[in-house]
Order: C-alpha cells, then structure tokens, then sequence
C-alpha cells in the first residue's frame, strides 16, 4: 500500500537526532509490548508480513506522532481483535479499570 | 522487575500494555515470565558487543573473513549470534572505494542476534526518510565526511535479510589482539553511518 | 502454543527463517537489466514506491523466500526468488544525485521485469 511507512525519499523530516548512551528500553511498558511480539505470535499464529500490514494501516498523523513500541502495539491490537482473541471492548474495559486504579 | 525509583504517574499507552498482558494471561494465551526472558535477553545479552567480535575476528583471521563474506549466515552461527532477526545474514565489507550503510525505509529491520535492538533514531522517519537519497547529508549528522570518489552504496533491507556492515580496521591497529580490537568496534560502524 | 520461559532461549536462537526451500526457477541471474514494475497494490508490499519504473542490476540472488505481499493477508506463502538489486543514485533521485552513489535493495521475482 502507499502508505505514511513508505518513508524512503521524503523530504522534511529534519535532522537524525540521535540519543547518546540511549538504553534498550525507555519506560518499562517498553519491555512489555517488546515481549508481546514473540509471546503472541507463538500463541495465535500470526506471521511477521500481517503484523507490519497492521502497521502500516495507522492513520498516517498517528503513524508520525507515535513511537516504534506504540506502533507495535496497534498491531497487537488489531491482530488479536482480528481473531477474536481480545476484542476492543474487552480491552476499553479493562483499561477503564485500570485507569480508576483497580488490579 | 526490581524498580528503585517511584514511578512516575503511568502513561495511557503503559496502562493499555498492562490490560492487555493482563487479558492475555487471564486467557492462559502468555506467560509473563516469557516476556521477562525475552526481555532480559535483549536488554543485556544480545547486542553490538556480538558484532564487534564477528569484526574483529574477520579482521584477524582472513579465512574467517572470506567466509563471513561468502555466506555470512553460517559464518556468524560459528561464533553463536544466529536466530531471530539475523535468521538469514550477509556481510558487506567497507573498503577504500565502497563505503555501505544500512537502513530499513519500509518499517525498521535490524540483525538482532549481532547488533541487539535498533537505536529510536534508525527506527525514525528522519533516517528511514533520508538515508536513501541523502546518505552523505545523513553521514555527515554522524560525523563520517567520505571523499567524493568512495562510492556511498545504501543497502535498503525491504525483505527478510539482515545486513551487517564490515568496517575498516582502523591503522595503527596492528598490534591489538581480538579482544582489544572488538573493543574498537562500535554499533554505528556495523550499520555504517561512521567509520572508525 | 503458550511460550513458555524455558522455551525463550531455543527460539531465541533458532528465529524463524522466511527462506524456502523450494526448487523453483529464478526469473533473473547477476547481471540481468531489470525494470521494477509500476504497482501500487492497496494491501501490504515490501517495493517501495521510490522505486516503481527504476531500472537496475541484478546483483545477488539471494534464493527463495516467503512472499509477503501474499503471506500478508493469508493468500499462501507464493515462495519467490529474491534478489539484491543494484541502482545508482542518478537512476533513482534524478541528476542532482551524486553520480557515484548507489542503492542495493532486496526485491522479488513479482516486482520485476527484464529491462
């Protein structure tokens, strides 16, 4: 698809910017939706061409605004949904949950 | 999962990760523990001190060099740094007339098992967006000025090979041994925006 | 399967290769010309646009791999060879390139055509 991904040529992005002595991780929900990646793929099956499809297909200002792991977990979200492994209300209302402090 | 600090007030992006895992462990579909190998192998046993030492070994040992350079994939099982994300391999070599650099325009493929996970910025719109059509504007950010006449050869990494860059071995380096010689070797002169 | 910790470091090691092992005829040798064909499929690709209607060189042939573009969206595995071509700069981004630089980058059998 031509998509926002397709970044190779574009013009406008301004300088590199890179962190000096940067760590692996920057937060540790980092850690977790890195771990994601192999966990979920080893319980439901999806190959590594779906989940980068389900990338691509973020709204292209999100695409920007967003980080890597952010992107990772749309993916997570829409695979998973796509199944019908975690469905999108389930995970609203657990998030819900959680952001009124419960376990 | 030891914190020394207070946490800071959780992002909506970690409070949507924590449901999630939560669900998926609810579901019997992940085991937390898994994610902490997985982690704990990324963050401190895999990274570019592996490619350093596949470096600097091709830069002693010249057999070793050619078979890093004929079929890199094996090569690189020799010393133990296969597996995901470097599952098929090859090695480019730096010379006087070829500088290569590495990039992934179309999402932010990396050699995990020599390199370890990429730095935000090769994962950025900025690089993935320049590295292309302005590599020697790109170098330049990182401090590396080659001459007009060394071909800058840009390797876009679109499919399912992973591409570590063979540096130079820096002169005056004749005297050091492997160890001494890896030690040089840094993770940005493996994905070739500098030289050593 | 439920991965389990024990089970990390194993698949750690081995990773899952796209590679196929298939006996199926590649299209293009080193050397050949080739033309990237102009497609703008809506579903996922791994041909960047920058690319659509450059011509270049076969460089290496890297074998056969898993098709993504069909692998994607469950249409089947479609194994393909995949090569490593070569572009100039010029090619690519027009004269004010640098006349010297270059681009390798790994495409398949299904976004060529001999030039």
């Amino acid at each position: 698809m031509n998509g926002i991904h397709d970044l190779g040529g574009m013009h406008g992005f301004g300088p590199i910017n890179p962190e000096p002595n940067e760590p692996v991780f920057h937060a540790e929900w980092e850690k977790r939706a890195f771990g994601f990646f192999v966990t979920t793929a080893a319980a439901t099956g999806f190959s590594v061409d779906e989940f980068r499809h389900a990338i691509e297909n973020l709204p292209p200002a999100e695409y920007l605004e967003t980080s890597y792991y952010e992107h990772w977990l749309h993916s997570f979200e829409t695979l998973l949904a796509r199944r019908g492994v975690v469905t999108k209300a389930e995970l609203d209302a657990r998030v819900a949950q959680l952001s009124q402090g419960g376990k | 999962m030891a914190t020394t600090k207070p946490a800071p007030a959780e992002s909506e992006t970690a409070i949507r990760v924590r449901a999630l895992e939560s669900i998926l462990v609810e579901k019997g579909l992940i085991d937390p523990k898994a994610i902490d190998a997985l982690v704990d192998t990324f963050e401190h046993k895999v990274g570019p001190r592996n490619g350093a030492k596949v470096v600097a070994k091709a830069w002693v040992d010249p057999a070793y060099k050619q078979r890093l350079l004929t079929d890199a994939t094996a090569a690189i099982k020799e010393l133990g740094y296969s597996g995901m994300q470097g599952e098929d391999m090859l090695v480019v070599e730096n010379t006087d007339t070829v500088h290569n650099v590495i990039v992934c325009t179309l999402c932010s493929c990396y050699p995990w098992p020599t390199l370890g996970l990429p730095p935000v910025w090769y994962k950025s719109a900025p690089y993935r967006a320049r590295a292309v059509n302005d590599p020697r504007g790109v170098l330049k950010e990182f401090g590396t000025i080659l001459p007009d006449d060394v071909e800058v050869r840009v390797w876009d990494t679109t499919a399912e090979l992973r591409y570590l860059v063979l540096p130079q071995r820096p002169a005056g380096t004749e005297k050091l041994d492997e160890d001494a010689l890896a030690a040089l070797v840094t993770r940005d002169s493996m994905i070739g925006v500098t030289v050593l | 399967m439920l991965l389990t910790p024990d089970l990390v470091p194993a698949v750690v090691a081995s990773g899952h290769s796209a590679r196929v092992d298939a006996k199926i005829a590649p299209r293009f040798a080193p050397g050949a010309k080739v033309r990237v064909r102009n497609l703008h499929p809506t579903g996922h690709t791994r041909l960047p646009g920058y690319l659509c209607g450059k011509t270049g060189t076969v460089a290496i042939a890297h074998g056969v791999f898993v098709f993504p573009d069909t692998n994607a969206h469950g249409l089947g595995e479609k194994p393909q060879h995949c090569y490593s071509i070569h572009f100039t700069a010029q090619e690519v981004w027009g004269p004010t390139a640098s006349a010297k630089d270059t681009l390798r980058v790994d495409l398949f059998d299904d976004y060529l055509d001999p030039a």
